[in-house]
């Protein structure tokens, strides 16, 4: 499925082409980042398609993936130097949460 | 003690996406938001040569082809909506969690489509992680 998914995105990336005209930055470090990104989110997929294939709810598993931003947001923290206020905080104790209860 | 399938690979997701999130915001950070999401497509491609499924593929049903490609398609398209947010200077701890909202939308459709039922534990840990998507996005 991961297979059909990468090409389903194709089109879309012919139409930015045509877009921008084929004039893309050529800052090495973002091309690097944003190769890096498609990878990243590439595993991830497979891990989501792989997760659905078990036969587990879709709602609980699509519930229980969208609760990456927590690593984000920690990770933001502490590469991005961004701040965490209160209510990002109480947000975490909440992802924690629904995760405990997804593994029950 | 015993950790389900399901779990280990959400964990995987949850890892990938996770450090996903940051390298999109620093990719926007030195390219424009379009030139980032055609890298994010050529990384994607990369991957293609492991996930060729061989000749299985051709006895997929016309239904499937059509569901995996239109999956890859919207997937894409709402890229292009969180690559833009980040490039006008959206926080990634911000544009990332309001994105990851979109269960939402399944949490909803997929009963009514899929005719599917989740537990009170399950629906509890729903709950959960909609606040806590709702709480990150502040």
């Amino acid at each position: 499925m991961q297979f059909l998914f990468t090409l389903g995105s194709l089109p879309i990336m012919v139409v930015l082409l045509l877009v921008t005209k084929c004039k893309l930055e050529k800052d090495v470090k973002g091309i690097t980042y944003g190769t890096g990104a498609g990878i990243l989110a590439g595993l991830g997929c497979l891990g989501l398609f792989a997760a659905y294939g078990t036969g587990k709810n879709t709602s609980v598993v699509t519930a229980a993936t969208s609760l990456y931003p927590m690593v984000t947001v920690v990770l933001a923290v502490l590469i991005l130097r961004e701040r965490l206020t209160w209510l990002q905080a109480t947000g975490l104790a909440f992802a924690a949460a629904a995760l405990v209860l997804f593994s029950l | 003690m015993h950790i389900a399938a399901w779990f280990l690979f959400t964990m995987v997701v949850l890892g990938f996406w996770g450090a996903c999130g940051i390298v999109q915001k620093l990719s926007t950070d030195r390219i424009s938001a379009w030139s980032s999401m055609i890298w994010l497509v050529v990384g994607y491609a990369l991957l293609l040569p492991w996930l060729w499924p061989g000749k299985i593929l051709f006895h997929y049903s016309t239904h499937n082809i059509v569901w995996g490609l239109l999956a890859g398609f919207l997937s894409t398209l709402g890229s292009c909506g969180l690559y833009a947010a980040l490039k006008c200077g959206g926080k990634a701890s911000i544009v990332i969690p309001i994105s990851a909202m979109y269960p939402l939308v399944v949490v909803i459709l997929a009963p009514l489509l899929l005719h599917e039922s989740i537990t009170l534990v399950q629906g509890c840990g729903v709950g959960c992680a909609l606040v806590a998507v709702t709480l990150l996005s502040t």
